[in-house]
């Protein structure tokens, strides 16, 4: 074991506490969350998509700078309760779920929809989801009784890329063009782990991968991955006194 | 300290605060001991242990190789250096030994005359300490992987067994009947534990990804599900409604005052639930690395103040903070993956067993002596060192 100070409890450190300054990873106040996400939205390329999509954040890049996942997972609520933030399921892994600010989605979305016979309908949608609806998915009864929409009003929505299909009678939220976004996700995803798994030992220091010229498969900047699969667990991260190193984990599904 | 140790004394603080601060203080220093050593007799990987309640002296182990072994774990000898002997064994050679690996065993709750111990072999032994004989025996139809009986329980004697079969069946030690059965789960049960705060609530994790709670006295099914989205249907996809994980739950432990239950899951995940309502804390442990395909073991300290989890995750056990879900620290000491891990709640002592056959002793890195301790012994001489001065006094005399 390489400890090299002895874990004290908390009881034991309050005279401790009381005369050094307070650490800055123990102050996460609900403004830090923000200026997180604001900071991991500016590291999404969107040049690639030409601009037709909303930046997106996936919830585990904001444990990567947190140390606290359980006040980031009710910080996070607390944004979405209040309108400011939307989730979404992605469909490639149960747990990843993506953020987007609500006034970015709602201006893409409606910039998208400019021009076509949909944009009435998507409109009264948006309305109806921004302000209140904090649900990651619809299912038919919602659509019809809540928030009265009619049928060819529920396919006009699918076809504009805001609902896209869970099962017979119910739908999930989703970002219209996104699909292209996570294919290129995962398969920047899998290259960078790539780069981890065949350097040596298996394990590479962050700035060092930072730094590592981005391979044709890779799309998005080098950070946004490495929040990325540090959030997610798929690499340990262990600080040393060069920096934080990035090892491997094997058993990963990738 | 000495501000605990004084409020204590001038009664500022309650009692249990100093006692409180002090476990805690011994969990965190947690380190393999190179003083303490458990007797190696498996030949073959450690499932399941488990330490008596009364005196938290014996403890029981069960092994893949069908053998059971009692050790004793106090340290009668006056140095530090003590190895837990085993006292007996019910080997290989013993006529009624398990023939297939023992999954689980337990102590009586009430005394130390009687165990249980539950095989691969389709039996649940249940066992006089006195002459390691079987006084009874349970047959059944699957594989068992866990059984339990319950801590708290003083007019019922009821033994929950998880098998192959979805069908939790509740065993009564008294009458030797078998036909309490709880119906609802639809794939093998691999974790049942009792309440260690009522004698009536049974919690019973499957391979459905389900946690049924159960009222054994009520003659309808469960009380209820842990639902991991807690009823927000939208988040989950159409399967996995209603599920406490997305994958095999194999691991289920009740906190010490029973108001917490806590499940692992092949999804990689462990959850804290509030064992009333069943609701879903959202506590996030982060990746719980778990790969067991029967029942993993895990425990939950007692008596400290922010509790703490041990959880085996490969081959060290990992340390969580219960209600805040921080990693605090891993326990690395095992050369193969760590199977089971019991809490000591008196020493404040972790016992790891694994695949490696070894078991681990995690004992708390006591304070170094001060260098004047040393100067009073010296002067005092050789004779008197083993007498405490605290229990000196100036008027009795050693002549007599």
């Amino acid at each position: 074991m390489s400890r090299k100070r002895a874990l004290i409890a908390d009881t034991f450190c309050l005279t401790k506490r009381r005369r050094c300054a307070a650490d800055s990873v123990t102050a996460d106040g609900a403004a830090d969350i923000r200026s997180s996400l604001q900071y991991l939205m500016t590291l999404f390329s969107r040049k690639l998509f030409n601009d037709s999509l909303p930046p997106v954040v996936l919830k585990h890049q904001l444990y990567s700078l947190h140390n606290d996942k359980t006040s980031v997972d009710k910080q996070v609520n607390e944004l979405r309760e209040n309108g400011d933030l939307l989730m979404f399921q992605l469909g490639f892994d149960s747990e990843a779920f993506a953020l987007v600010f609500a006034e970015d989605y709602r201006t893409k979305v409606l910039q998208g929809e400019a021009g076509r016979e949909t944009l009435g309908t998507v409109e009264k949608f948006l309305a109806k989801l921004i302000p209140g609806c904090s649900d990651l998915s619809f299912n038919k009864e919602k659509m019809l009784k809540e928030f009265l929409f009619t049928d060819p009003a529920i396919t006009q929505l699918v076809k504009s890329g805001v609902l896209t299909v869970r099962d017979a009678g119910s739908w999930w939220l989703s970002i219209p063009n996104s699909g292209k976004f996570i294919k290129y996700f995962i398969k920047g995803r899998k290259a960078v782990l790539g780069m981890v798994k065949k350097s040596k030992y298996g394990e590479i220091l962050k700035t060092e991968l930072e730094g590592h010229h981005t391979t044709s498969q890779v799309k998005f900047q080098m950070k946004y991955h490495i929040h990325e699969i540090m959030g997610a667990e798929l690499v340990e991260s262990i600080q040393t006194t060069s920096g934080t190193l990035l090892r491997y984990v094997d058993g990963n599904v990738n | 300290m000495l501000s605990f140790l004084y409020a204590r004394q001038s009664g500022l603080d309650d009692p249990v605060r100093l006692r409180r601060a002090e476990s805690t203080r011994r969990v965190l220093s947690l380190e393999l001991n190179h003083n303490r050593d458990v007797d190696r007799i498996h030949g073959n990987g450690i499932n399941t242990l488990d330490t008596e309640v009364i005196d938290g002296r014996y403890m029981l182990s069960g092994g893949s190789d069908g053998v059971i072994v009692i050790y004793d774990l106090e340290n009668n000898s006056k140095k530090p250096q003590y190895t837990c002997k085993a006292i007996c064994t019910v080997g290989r050679s013993s006529r009624h030994v398990h023939k297939f690996s023992v999954e689980t065993v337990q102590w009586y709750p009430h005394d130390t005359g009687m165990f249980v111990s539950s095989s691969f072999d389709k039996t649940m032994k249940v066992w006089d300490t006195e002459t390691l004989k079987p006084a009874e025996e349970f047959q059944f139809d699957g594989n068992v992987y866990c059984h339990h009986m319950s801590p708290v329980a003083r007019k019922q004697s009821l033994v929950a067994v998880g098998t192959k079969d979805p069908k939790v069946q509740l065993c009564d030690l008294k009458s030797g009947s078998r036909i309490h059965i709880l119906q609802g789960h639809r794939g093998e049960i691999l974790s049942v534990r009792w309440s260690p705060r009522y004698d009536h609530i049974l919690a019973t994790a499957s391979t459905d990804s389900r946690v049924r709670i159960w009222d054994v006295r009520r003659a309808s099914g469960s009380l209820f599900t842990l639902d991991q989205h807690n009823g927000d249907k939208s988040k989950a996809s159409s399967e996995a409604v209603n599920t406490a994980h997305n994958g095999r739950v194999n691991g289920l432990c009740f906190t010490a005052d029973g108001l917490h239950l806590l499940s692992t899951g092949t999804d990689d995940r462990m959850r804290l639930w509030n064992s009333g309502t069943g609701e879903n804390t959202l506590v996030n442990y982060g990746k719980v690395v778990n790969e067991s395909r029967k029942g993993l073991k895990f425990t939950v300290s007692r008596g400290c103040s922010p509790e703490f989890v041990f959880v085996p995750c490969g081959s060290s056990v990992a340390v969580y903070g219960l209600h805040s879900g921080e990693l605090i620290t891993m326990l690395r000491g095992h050369y193969n993956n760590v199977d089971c891990c019991e809490f000591h709640p008196d020493y404040q002592e972790l016992y790891s067993g694994g695949k490696d056959c070894n078991i681990l002793a995690w004992v708390p890195v006591l304070r170094q002596p001060g260098i004047e301790d040393d100067e009073t012994n010296s002067k005092r001489g050789g004779t008197q060192a083993a007498i405490n001065p605290a229990f000196e006094d100036a008027w009795s005399s050693d002549e007599d």
